[in-house]
């Protein structure tokens, strides 16, 4: 277990995490795509935290500023879902159209 | 043994990920994504930070159950029982997962990372409360009002009545073809609330049944009767 | 990790299932005030029964986790035994934050019982499992509190600290209302009276509703093993552990955890059930609210 190798799971995970949030049609699959990016992301912090920057603490608080992110972009994430739904019946993304030229 | 948990959790992250664009119901790929988090909660674990690693496993067992059950309202097929891929750009999101994986992995095999691990025996989770509620208090103090607006935004996001009036008032879901009805379930007309007598009948129902103003035919005609009669 | 604990996790988990079905037993006996020996041998006639039964199935169901959840709860069960200590040191599982991976396990209970009614596809054992999400999900957060509050006077997230801070005092002369709290908690993780929406004889069994044979017999093991984890767990963070004078810790714990069991069995045979919306309503509006005083006080106390 390196830094190099943690970096490298965290990349894929964000890998992973973009190709759902770009091809998922449903709203509640592309959040869970984007929430596999954070899921890198907080990968990634920890490995950095953990190996190069000698356990200081501001990198556990960056951690815990990406868990509050993540519940943060889920609770508006649901909340825009479930008024989008209410106002026009739309669960997937090709049903909002009002920005399209 | 750290290196074999290590490899084992982070093909298990991997996999996990992986599946939760694959399997055929919502509430699979949700707690498919769980599972994603607690291998790299584990991760945290072995990377020696206990507490951000064991408070991934529980946040995110708590945040995928809600994540199902909007799953089962909001998505068909919440059982799985017919095969589930809705994709766009399919070919292209393919691409950017990739493109997206080799840069990053790229930048790391050639980057010359530093090193400086966290000493052995490190009381990290002391350190980590005295640091939250220390030096970067505003910051976590911060987060904590955040999370509270974001919960004001979604319940007012979210509630069926606001303000002023209902929510949907006055939006009415598009039709099924083009200036066709309106799509969307419509309440069965019942008695009971036909109360026209106050003249202007559509804008009396418009307010006390949001669905009432879809199939507003009946209706008018029941508020003209009385107002000739 | 000391592997010396194994042997006390297994027999705390056997031991104490015997115990817990033998107290239902008395308790319904006592209920209905005819002779417990009728009572004891309707178990055993029952797990007989179950385990020679045949495994019916439904239409169409999610096999793998209809089979896996009982097993993911008796590990679920497992896991939060680990942490406890059986006696000085003497926990399988050793973390700084053994107490936050006791949170975890409560929080993937109600996943895996969610799964449990969800995966035979069937309507009442669905009913099941979104009683139990809406009323177990509100129960997570007093848990939170009572359990911080609880390592507030050992200024420590590890469960051998929190027993080692009650040398002179357990937490529950400090705290009575967290004791109180936890077994409501409780109540909700083993699915038992007063808590018990998924499981429930008013839904024909709900998130079970449709198990049958070796399987039923499984989840309601499983659902022993927890009480067993969750009466250890209590006992270590409001009674002390294993503390005590003359008798050795394990037996102390032992002793400890069957009180637990008793009040646990108690509340199940003598409380009633709320219907679902009101007590989500109380969950929300009473427990919640009185949780966040509790730690309030608990804060205070503790300085």
């Amino acid at each position: 277990m390196t830094l190099a190798s943690v970096l490298i799971v965290a990349a894929g995970l964000i890998g992973i995490g973009l190709y759902g949030a770009l091809s998922q049609q449903s709203f509640v699959m592309l959040m869970m795509g984007l929430e596999l990016i954070m899921n890198g992301a907080l990968l990634a912090v920890l490995g950095f935290w953990s190996f190069a920057l000698g356990g200081m603490p501001e990198g556990q608080l960056l951690a815990i500023v990406i868990m509050a992110v993540m519940a943060v972009e889920m609770a508006a994430g649901f909340a825009l879902i479930v008024a989008v739904y209410r106002n026009r019946q739309a669960d997937v993304t090709e049903s909002l159209t009002t920005l399209k030229q | 043994m750290t290196d074999a948990l290590f490899t084992g959790l982070s093909a298990l992250a991997l996999y996990a990920g992986w599946r939760v664009f694959r399997v055929d119901s919502m509430v699979r790929a949700s707690f498919w994504l769980m599972i994603s988090f607690i291998a790299v909660g584990g991760i945290g674990i072995l990377l020696s930070a206990p507490y951000i690693g064991v408070a991934t496993v529980f946040m995110m067992a708590v945040e995928m159950t809600v994540m199902v059950i909007f799953m089962v309202m909001f998505m068909m097929n919440p059982a799985g029982l017919n095969p589930m891929m809705m994709v766009h750009q399919h070919r292209f999101s393919i691409g950017a997962g990739v493109v997206a994986f080799a840069g990053m992995t790229a930048a790391t095999l050639l980057t010359d990372l530093p090193s400086n691990p966290v000493a052995a025996g490190k009381a990290v989770v002391h350190d980590l409360g005295i640091e939250l509620l220390g030096d970067s208090m505003l910051i976590f103090e911060t987060a904590g009002v955040t999370l509270l607006a974001t919960m004001v935004a979604a319940v007012v996001l979210s509630a069926r009545t606001g303000r002023f009036g209902d929510a949907v008032e006055g939006s009415v879901p598009p039709g099924l073809e083009p200036g066709g009805t309106p799509a969307g379930r419509v309440p069965e007309k019942s008695g009971g609330h036909h109360h026209g007598s106050h003249g202007d009948g559509r804008s009396d129902h418009a307010h006390h049944h949001e669905g009432h103003d879809h199939d507003g035919g009946g209706h008018d005609h029941a508020g003209d009767k009385e107002k000739h009669a | 990790m000391s592997l010396a604990a194994f042997p006390f996790l297994a027999f705390f988990l056997t031991l104490g299932a015997v115990l817990a079905v033998v107290l239902d037993a008395v308790a319904r006996s006592a209920l209905a005030g005819a002779p417990a020996g009728r009572y004891l041998a309707g178990p055993l006639r029952q797990a007989a029964m179950r385990l020679s039964g045949q495994l019916v199935t439904t239409e169409a169901p999610d096999r793998a986790n209809w089979r896996l959840a009982p097993g993911w709860y008796g590990a679920l069960a497992a896991a939060g035994l680990a942490v406890v200590p059986f006696d000085e040191g003497l926990a399988l599982v050793q973390l700084p934050t053994s107490i936050v991976l006791w949170g975890a396990v409560e929080a993937l209970v109600v996943v895996v019982v969610f799964l449990h009614g969800w995966s035979p596809n069937a309507p009442f054992p669905l009913i099941g499992a979104y009683r139990y999400v809406a009323t177990g999900l509100p129960v997570m957060l007093p848990s939170m509190f009572v359990l911080i509050g609880a390592a507030l006077p050992a200024r420590s997230l590890d469960v051998l600290a929190i027993v080692e801070s009650q040398r002179e005092m357990w937490n529950v002369v400090r705290q009575p209302l967290g004791l109180l709290l936890l077994l409501i908690v409780g109540l909700s993780l083993t699915l038992r009276g007063p808590m018990d929406y998924a499981d429930s004889a008013d839904l024909a069994g709900g998130s079970s509703a449709e198990d049958s044979g070796p399987a039923r017999a499984m989840w309601q093991a499983a659902r022993l093993a927890m009480l067993v984890a969750f009466s250890a767990m209590a006992a270590t963070v409001f009674l002390g552990g294993y503390l005590g004078p003359l008798l050795p810790g394990p037996l102390w714990l032992a002793l400890k955890t069957a009180l637990v069991l008793v009040l646990m069995v108690a509340a199940t045979h003598l409380l009633p059930r709320m219907p679902v919306s009101r007590m989500v309503t109380f969950l929300w509006v009473v427990l919640l609210p009185v949780s966040f005083l509790h730690l309030l006080a608990a804060g205070l106390v503790a300085l």
